[in-house]
């Protein structure tokens, strides 16, 4: 019994830190992007983070459905990654199809002279007085790793609460706790960005991500314990839905 | 079945997704909001409808769960009646989400523009009432296509007769998920094409808005003092159904890679092999990603070889 609480424990803090690591490299513009007036994608990082993480939720919810009893924790956890990593590429490359084909724009970084996967110059691709605009490859290829990293940790915590082996919550309750704890890592994590923010490649990666991560543990810690004491007491057990 | 099924529910997504991203620019709702909100304080006094309820992603689980909710519940009272109940339920829960989201347009309009007295913007009664029901409708449609996919999911192993086809999640939550999920993808994908284009047409085309442009939105159109209604109108020729077309793309290839793996697992048959279904799902899925990688890189080349550097001050 206390092996399969603190399996719970680990894998919803390490499904929080994936989920506040997902956030960090995102490349998200807010609201300047949708004016061309940043790089990254056109909204907030707690909506485009979520929207992306339930669509993952979705399909690790179909495939962990797909056992009767004791659903393989990796095969669904990476079955949300790739949903989640799908949605944030169809929705970054439409976005750029905008920007380039819809106001005549071409995608370049803001915040490095020279993109560090095609090596290509940035700098005089960018209208003065901006903070670049459209979703560069980097940031595109950020945005892939940040929906993988998303969508298997929220898909990591949904599976442990559904698994009959460990949490065996209801599956509309695993659902909507594995949800909650996504969105409170990903609004610390939006907190700790302050803005946006274009990638791995962005100097506010480099200099915040230990910050975030340290503020995700102890979200993640808080809601585990939580989830554990339900556990414990029988509270969500069979769920309440 | 399977696959015509999936099908339907691909073309429901673009439908819901492209009138989402309308509805949301016909109120100036999400990302561009930022704009009319500042235009007052730049001295532009403009006819612009302005609600920013919240988030589109929020907005719209709001009203996509109010509307999965109401059908459920119909749904659970009409069981003697069979499947055929779905035919009244979904688009009566549709019209109740509608019904409160334009409520709730009408309430953020009001408030936000009663703010702006201090910058002499009138509230003008026509606005409010014109945009009403276009906001209303468009909801309408959206959140009727997300609740039509939610059922449709819901129940997908009894309307293909593939058993173990359906998703556990019950239908408010699956509407709560597509709700989030269109939300998102609206206020990512379309708001572009009415925040960098259509709100600052009078500026030069092919460069970023300056943050000095900020709050200097096109107020006149071809005749006449622009409307909001006139924002979806040209929004409706590229940046919506553009928008349409990420989620149906999303919801079609989710599906579909989920479906070739369960084909390839067995489908439930006596060979049915649940770990060998979820992995060609994953191997399919990482496939299209990369795929998508390749075609975003040579439409960014593309773009860098037609446009140049950029010309101007």
């Amino acid at each position: 019994m206390i092996e399969t609480l603190l399996l719970v424990l680990v894998c919803i803090i390490i499904g929080g830190l994936l989920s506040s690591l997902a956030v960090h490299l995102m490349p998200v513009g807010g609201a300047p992007a949708a004016m061309s007036t940043a790089t990254g994608i056109a909204t907030g990082c707690v909506m485009l983070m979520t929207g992306a993480a339930v669509t993952g939720l979705f399909t690790a919810s179909t495939v962990a459905s797909f056992w009767v009893t004791k659903p393989n924790v990796i095969l669904v956890a990476l079955s949300g990654a790739v949903g989640s990593m799908l949605m944030m590429g169809f929705t970054m490359f439409v976005g750029n199809l905008i920007y380039i084909f819809g106001a005549g724009i071409v995608p370049c970084s803001g915040r490095v002279a020279v993109d560090p996967i095609t090596k290509e110059s940035q700098t005089e691709y960018k209208t003065p007085r901006t903070d670049g605009h459209g979703v560069p490859t980097a940031s595109f290829v950020s945005g892939i790793l940040g929906g993988f990293s998303g969508g298997f940790g929220g898909a990591l915590i949904y599976v442990v609460l559904v698994s009959d082996s460990y949490a065996h919550f209801s599956v509309a309750t695993a659902g909507i706790v594995a949800m909650g704890i996504f969105i409170a890592n990903a609004i610390i994590a939006a907190y700790n960005i302050g803005g946006t923010i274009e990638g791995f490649h962005d100097p506010k990666f480099k200099a915040r991500i230990r910050t975030g991560l340290t503020c995700s543990l102890i979200v993640s810690v808080l809601c585990g314990v939580i989830i554990v004491i339900a556990m414990l007491t029988g509270t969500l057990a069979g769920g309440v839905m | 079945m399977l696959f015509a099924w999936m099908l339907i529910i691909a073309f429901l997504a673009f439908i819901a997704c492209m009138f989402e991203d309308l509805e949301s620019d016909i109120g100036s709702q999400s990302n561009p909001n930022s704009q009319i909100q500042l235009a007052p304080e730049m001295g532009y006094i403009h006819r612009y409808f302005n609600k920013a309820i919240s988030g589109e992603g929020l907005s719209y689980a709001l009203s996509c769960t109010i509307s999965g909710t109401i059908a459920m519940l119909i749904l659970l009272q009409l069981e003697s009646v069979g499947p055929k109940a779905a035919i009244l339920a979904i688009p009566v829960g549709a019209a109740v989400g509608s019904l409160v989201h334009m409520v709730r347009s009408s309430v953020c309009h009001v408030g936000r523009e009663a703010a702006h007295k201090r910058f002499e913007q009138p509230i003008y009664l026509d606005v409010l009432y014109g945009h009403l029901l276009p906001i209303a409708t468009h909801n309408f449609l959206a959140v009727i296509c997300i609740t039509a996919i939610a059922y449709i999911q819901s129940n997908l192993g009894i309307l293909s007769g593939v058993a173990g086809a359906s998703n556990p999640f019950p239908l408010p939550l699956l509407c709560l998920i597509w709700g989030l999920t269109v939300g998102a993808i609206g206020s990512s994908t379309g708001d572009i094409h009415y925040g960098t284009e259509r709100a600052f047409q009078d500026k030069p085309f092919g460069e970023g808005r300056r943050v000095v442009y900020h709050g200097q939105i096109c107020r006149y159109g071809a005749c006449g003092v622009r409307t909001s209604k006139d924002v979806a109108a040209f929004c409706a020729k590229y940046g919506g159904p553009a928008t349409g077309l990420a989620f149906g793309l999303i919801v079609l290839f989710e599906n579909w890679r989920t479906v070739i793996g369960m084909t390839l697992g067995g489908v439930a048959g006596p060979g049915w092999n649940p770990s060998l279904a979820a992995a060609w799902g994953i191997g399919i899925g990482i496939v299209i990603a990369v795929v998508l990688v390749i075609l975003a890189r040579t439409i960014e080349k593309w773009a860098r070889n037609k446009y140049g550097p950029f010309v101007g001050e």
